[in-house]
């Protein structure tokens, strides 16, 4: 077995399982880290709690909707403000937060009163937003509070109002994935079927497990607008509670991150029926492929290829241009979950990047193994890794680029290893083509940022050069290249805009005729 | 009066100021040197508060989670604490201060950290770090007790009161800066430089201001170290910045020690920087030199080209930290403004006695409001419903949507900055930080002048 022990981890014998070198010609069967076990304390895991998996992950993104944390007022603040799920209401999730301001005493004598005054207030401060997830906490778990007794006692007396409950206190599994699978499991148990949609097309889908991170929704939606698909709801980024609760009227599920909501699509599929079609947002040809397979299912294949040629064409030539200039640089891929497989293999097909390393955090070894599969021989594969071991990777590495979340960045800034954010982007959205593009512009200003190359330079041993008074990216990324590479007529850089979100709001569709009589 | 002292009314948060306990013990623990705490709860509350010290600093430190999980939730997780502490020495063989940060989840099962840690005392320290110097040092943080801020008090506290050991007199003057910025520090250290003061300033955290260097130094950490905090109980005074954040250490060494202690007041502004220097003074016997005097000139100087002119009667929204606060609350006052509103974000129930706030009671003369146990609804509410005009805000990065929703400039100060670049380095302490907040002040009202095209002619000729 390829196990990969970390020098700084000798001392914890069960860690070796959590870590392989993919080798030449071995398989998967012989190539796969332990996953999704037990955090073993003490490490400097970056693992994050249930709660945070289940509110900050996938309920906030929820666009319309007063999102109460039942607990103490850190939970609360602790996960706001620190992703950029964005949305076309003006951002209301991103923008307030509440908490029910548990104290002392009402752990000690119970804060369910406390906690219905809180729904009351809140709904009374926004009189617009008629829509409550209430989040459990360790503290409100733990003391017991039935926050679903609260939640009925409160749409009772306010027939107006809905709420949903999603009991997923922090201590609720290793990671933030444990979070993930309970507000799958607790929306479909609580809200699906409860509202029925209008069906406006023939053809509807339930966009799944996206977030709409600065925009990625949007960019997706936009497509299959042009496919004229009914996207009834998507579940959860720019997502709106109502349309969630409508999930079981579409014919396909399309499902981007399988690692948070596979559950819930599988568990559409075994209550209604609806198959599952799990896509890749990212990448020019698996988001080709993608818009393919869903133009397969309903048999608009030609809607699919008229996109597909239409944004390649546009786009293709500054992908290019990026590749030209990132072969053969070397990527740490250490993102949470999924990220790690949707562009395991891409980065390397289209941006010429090697993927040297790829680790998850929450992920389960099912994203490990695809993970594995589509990273180039050699690559480190770590699960649930920590402080130390991320140094010595990249001390072994010598990654050119490594991304990942905003704290261990700042620890390869101290190294000298430019960073992306993983999580939030630098400069997205990352999906779709204008998307991918973004993410290669992204990575190649990284590489050949004049001032990383300063970083480089001990200016007390070194030999400084006093004749070159600035270099740019070009300078620095072109010296390498062929005088044909350098001057070729059809590669271009990104020409896309700081907001590409501002043309797709209010944007305007193409009817397409009604495959059958009665559908508008 | 005209300055009202309240509560906020609604049983809940909408946008919270603070974070909770053991947040702030983090925040402390991070300012020694070999030093990794261990927070005994859930993942989140370690993971979430090093992003959130990170997104203000810049920077990466060490904190480490006890993760505990369903099954320690429901028969006890003193074992996950024993088994964090034995991985953590194993793999850091630097660290000696290991503070064990309680949370809610184990506060509401109750653990008990201190057994924990005589057992590892006995057992696992003695047996397999024989000669190896550890500190078990349990901080209780229950997360629904407090803020944030009582938190790192708590700790500065709990910190002090482990290590202080009276031996022969040093001659140093303890200094409690409270949750201060990198920049700070320097600035305070200059002026007992200045003051020709030798102190022991808790805690050094100027390092997290750290360079990228050629070879790949990779952590930053405090530099205050254990000898430091021993000999605290061996000084000849001791001064707390800030009553809410140190002032239990500063007590505790008054109490045990018998150390000469002064409490406050937060040297923001001239006059409470001129106060720091009277009570440097008062505890040292030594003058103020004259280079203060100068420093103190060019402060004045700065200062009175912004006043009467630009900020008089500007009206002013301040949040955060109570000590910060109230102490900006000062400051603008003195440069001629309105403090209109104070949002101060817990539930201390010491604030009523703040002679501070009385003092703003008593002589505030326009109408302000104190709002204690806050969150950003009692701001933003104000603004949206009730017809509160601001022309400028003074607070964190929290609240920069009211900012932004309602077209009120916004200068941010305190913890944490992470929407504006570098704050962390720049004091707001002492006679450069006086000059420094004033004229971002300034700055920030001239560029939403020029936005708004409101009197914006006015800086032609200025």
């Amino acid at each position: 077995m390829p196990y990969h022990e970390f020098k700084c981890s000798t001392c914890i014998p069960e860690r070796k399982n959590h870590a392989v070198i993919k080798g030449p010609g071995e398989d998967l069967t012989m190539a796969l880290p332990a996953g999704y076990l037990s955090t073993i304390p003490g490490t400097i895991s970056e693992r994050g709690c249930a709660y945070c998996g289940a509110k900050h992950v996938i309920g906030s993104p929820m666009k319309d909707v007063i999102h109460l944390s039942h607990g103490p007022v850190g939970c609360t603040y602790d996960t706001w403000q620190t992703k950029r799920y964005i949305s076309d209401n003006d951002n209301f999730q991103l923008k307030y937060t509440f908490a029910s301001d548990m104290k002392e005493k009402h752990v000690v004598f119970g804060a369910e009163k406390l906690l219905k005054s809180n729904i009351i207030e809140a709904f009374k401060a926004f009189p617009n937003i008629k829509r409550m997830t209430i989040y459990q906490t360790c503290a409100s778990a733990l003391i017991g509070d039935d926050l679903n007794a609260i939640a009925q006692e409160v749409m009772d007396e306010m027939p107006e109002v809905d709420i949903f409950v999603c009991n997923s206190p922090g201590f609720a599994g290793p990671s933030q994935s444990g979070g993930h699978h309970k507000i799958n499991i607790a929306w479909i148990n609580q809200k699906v079927g409860t509202i029925e949609p209008k069906i406006t097309g023939d053809y509807v889908i339930n966009y799944v497990g996206e977030y709409n991170i600065q925009g990625d929704q949007e960019v997706m939606c936009d497509f299959f607008k042009r496919m004229g698909i009914q996207v009834l709801s998507t579940f959860t980024g720019n997502g709106s509670y109502d349309d969630l609760r409508a999930m079981h009227k579409a014919q396909l599920n399309v499902l981007e991150c399988a690692r948070s909501a596979e559950y819930i699509c599988n568990e559409l599929r075994v209550r209604y029926g609806i198959p599952r079609l799990d896509i890749d947002g990212f990448g020019f040809e698996p988001l080709a492929n993608s818009l393919r397979k869903v133009g397969l299912f309903f048999g608009i294949e030609d809607r699919a290829e008229a996109i597909i040629a239409e944004e390649t064409a546009r786009w293709k030539p500054e992908l290019d241009w990026y590749k030209e200039r990132l072969k053969g640089k070397k990527v740490c891929l250490w993102p949470g979950g999924s990220k790690l497989w949707h562009w395991a293999h891409v980065i390397h097909d289209e941006m010429g990047l090697d993927v040297v390393s790829v680790y998850t955090k929450f992920g389960h070894q099912g994203d490990m193994e695809k993970g594995i599969s589509r990273c180039e021989e050699g690559a480190l594969a770590i699960d649930d890794p920590n402080e130390l071991e991320g140094l010595e990777a990249m001390e072994m590495l010598k990654p050119d680029i490594i991304l990942t979340g905003k704290r261990p960045g700042e620890v390869a800034k101290k190294i000298r290893v430019p960073y992306l954010n993983a999580h939030a982007y630098h400069n997205g959205p990352w999906k779709g083509w204008e998307g991918w593009v973004r993410f290669a512009r992204d990575i190649y200003n990284a590489i050949y940022s004049p001032i990383h190359k300063l970083t480089l330079l001990d200016i007390a041993a070194d030999e400084i050069a006093t004749d070159t008074t600035f270099e740019t990216q070009v300078m620095l990324s072109d010296a390498a290249l062929s005088e044909e590479t350098r001057n070729a007529a059809d590669l271009r850089q990104f020409t896309g805009q700081f907001d590409g979100l501002k043309s797709l709001r209010g944007k305007t569709y193409p009817e397409f005729e009604a495959k059958t009589a009665g559908a508008a | 009066m005209l300055c009202e002292l309240k509560e906020r009314e609604r049983a809940g948060i909408i946008n919270p100021i603070f974070t909770c306990q053991p947040c702030g013990a983090q925040f402390a623990s991070i300012g020694i040197k070999d030093c990794i705490g261990i927070v005994h709860g859930g993942q989140g509350c370690v993971m979430f508060v090093r992003l959130l010290i990170s997104q203000h600093l810049k920077e990466s430190f060490e904190i480490a989670s006890s993760s505990v999980h369903e099954s320690g939730a429901v028969f006890g997780a003193c074992g996950r604490v024993e088994e964090a502490v034995d991985v953590l020495l194993m793999r850091y063989p630097d660290v000696k201060v290991v503070p064990i940060i309680s949370t809610c989840l184990t506060e509401v099962i109750g653990d008990d950290i201190e057994g924990v840690a005589r057992k590892l005392n006995e057992g696992l320290l003695a047996e397999k770090y024989p000669g190896r110097e550890v500190h078990l040092i349990p901080i209780h943080t229950p997360s629904f007790v407090g803020s944030m801020i009582s938190g790192y008090d708590i700790a500065v506290r709990d910190f002090v009161k482990y290590f202080a050991k009276k031996t022969e007199p040093n001659g140093k003057l303890n200094l409690i800066t409270g949750w201060v910025n990198p920049g700070d520090v320097t600035a305070l250290k200059h002026l007992l430089r200045e003051m020709d003061i030798d102190a022991t300033v808790l805690f050094e955290i100027e390092s997290f201001d750290s360079p990228v260097m050629p070879d790949g130094n990779h952590v930053s950490h405090g530099s205050t170290t254990i000898e430091d905090l021993t000999g605290t109980a061996n000084a000849q005074a001791t001064l707390a910045l800030n009553r809410y954040e140190g002032g239990k250490a500063a007590e505790y060494l008054a109490t045990e020690f018998d150390i000469p202690t002064l409490v406050g007041p937060t040297p923001i502004g001239i006059r409470n920087t001129d106060a720091f220097l009277k009570n440097l003074k008062t505890l040292t016997g030594k003058p103020i030199p004259q280079s203060l005097v100068r420093e103190r000139g060019q402060a004045l100087d700065a200062l009175t080209d912004l006043t009467h002119m630009f900020f008089a009667d500007k009206r002013v929204a301040i949040y955060g930290a109570p000590d910060l606060a109230i102490s900006l609350a000062e400051f603008c006052l003195d440069l001629e403004m309105k403090p209109k509103l104070l949002l101060l974000g817990d539930d201390n129930s010491g604030y009523q006695h703040d002679p501070r706030i009385k003092a703003l009671q008593q002589n505030v003369g326009h109408e302000m409001e104190i709002v204690t146990n806050a969150d950003f609804w009692e701001l933003e509410d104000r603004i949206k419903n009730k017809g509160l005009e601001l022309d400028l805000i003074l607070g964190h990065s929290k609240g920069r949507f009211i900012s932004i929703d309602y077209n009120i400039p916004m200068v941010r100060v305190g913890f944490p900055t992470y929407d504006r670049a570098g704050l962390h380095r720049h004091p707001v302490v002492g006679y450069a930080g006086a000059t420094w907040l004033a004229e971002q002040m300034a700055n920030t009202l001239f560029a939403d002048m020029e936005h708004k095209h409101n009197k914006e002619w006015i800086l032609n000729v200025w």
